[in-house]
């Protein structure tokens, strides 16, 4: 079972706190402080729940949802959005497919934890559905 | 019945789905998504509804009491307003499956009721075929602010002016039980 989970974020007390949530709740945590380390995570293998943080310097959540479509680098993969933001800007339009979830910064323990056991049971769905 | 969604849809549409019994309508889902998650997010809503939830199929006649799922990478038109007809072409308000497109393919019908939704989500999809829904004597609803993860589809159709009621999943919910029959 995959209960693997990445923190994307360029605030390490937002890093620090989520590493603190998912090790209480024995989920694997990844951590990126930049869009290219999340980039490399996935190039190394990694597949699982992404949370990406919206702001970052250089390339943003939005460049890096976009270099992991064009790079092959999404299958597999659940994306939920953090953001400090009241509304998402629209370097969001047509990619909305690719994100599941959206969760304003800062979120409860709680909050977290039911969000990420649900896209988890999703992910490890087996699909046999042959189209 | 039509639902639109889109970002924060997947827990939503399980808050909403695990509030119903099973009722006499067809639910269709426009909810924008992609090909590899689809078949996932309809097997995780079929988990929590008391109705069974499945990717819609081609030229498949929708049935009472079902829950079908816009499969992602199409979009979805219902043709007389009951057969499922998935098509390629261009992206609709940037996505694919678009609810409008589901939406405006729904004609004035004689009997029985018509309902469209909006739920949270990016964007103004959905805010057109809520117009058009209106139009066509249907009866329409927007999620409200407050429990939107993200407030820009269901404004988008409030602002038309054509939303009977503004609510949250769960009086969404209630609100389906009172206009709907049990099955």
């Amino acid at each position: 079972m995959n209960n693997r989970i990445m923190i994307v974020d360029d605030n390490e007390y937002v890093r620090a706190s989520v590493e603190i949530i998912c090790s209480s709740a024995q989920l694997d945590l990844a951590t990126a402080a930049s869009g290219p380390e999340c980039l490399k995570h996935l190039e190394s293998g990694f597949k699982g729940i992404i949370l990406m943080d919206i702001m970052m310097p250089g390339m943003d959540g939005w460049d890096t949802i976009r270099a992991m479509v064009d790079r092959g680098l999404y299958d597999g993969n659940i994306v939920v959005m953090l953001t400090g933001m009241g509304e998402p800007d629209g370097k969001m339009e047509g990619l909305q497919e690719y994100v599941s979830d959206y969760m304003t910064k800062p979120f409860g323990p709680d909050q977290l934890i039911e969000s990420l056991e649900y896209y988890l049971t999703l992910l490890n769905t087996p699909v046999d559905y042959e189209r | 019945m039509v639902i639109g969604v889109s970002t924060g849809g997947p827990l939503t549409l399980k808050a909403l789905f695990r509030e119903l019994p099973a009722l006499d309508a067809a639910f269709v889902v426009v909810l924008h998504i992609t090909p590899q998650m689809d078949y996932r997010i309809a097997q995780g809503l079929d988990a929590v509804a008391s109705m069974p939830v499945a990717l819609a199929e081609d030229q498949e006649f929708l049935r009472s009491g079902r829950i079908y799922l816009a499969p992602g990478g199409f979009h979805l038109r219902l043709d007389g307003n009951q057969r499922v007809v998935l098509c390629e072409g261009p992206r609709v308000n940037y996505v694919q499956p678009a609810a409008d497109v589901a939406m405006l393919s729904l004609t004035r019908q004689l009997k029985g009721k018509l309902v469209g939704i909006v739920l949270t989500g990016m964007g103004k999809d959905g805010a057109e075929g809520i117009r058009h829904i209106k139009q066509i004597g249907g009866i329409t609803m927007a999620q409200d602010q407050q429990s939107s993860t993200i407030y820009g589809m269901p404004k988008a159709a409030a602002e038309t002016g054509a939303v009977d009621f503004v609510l949250p999943p769960q009086k969404i919910a209630a609100k389906l039980r009172e206009i709907l029959d049990p099955l």
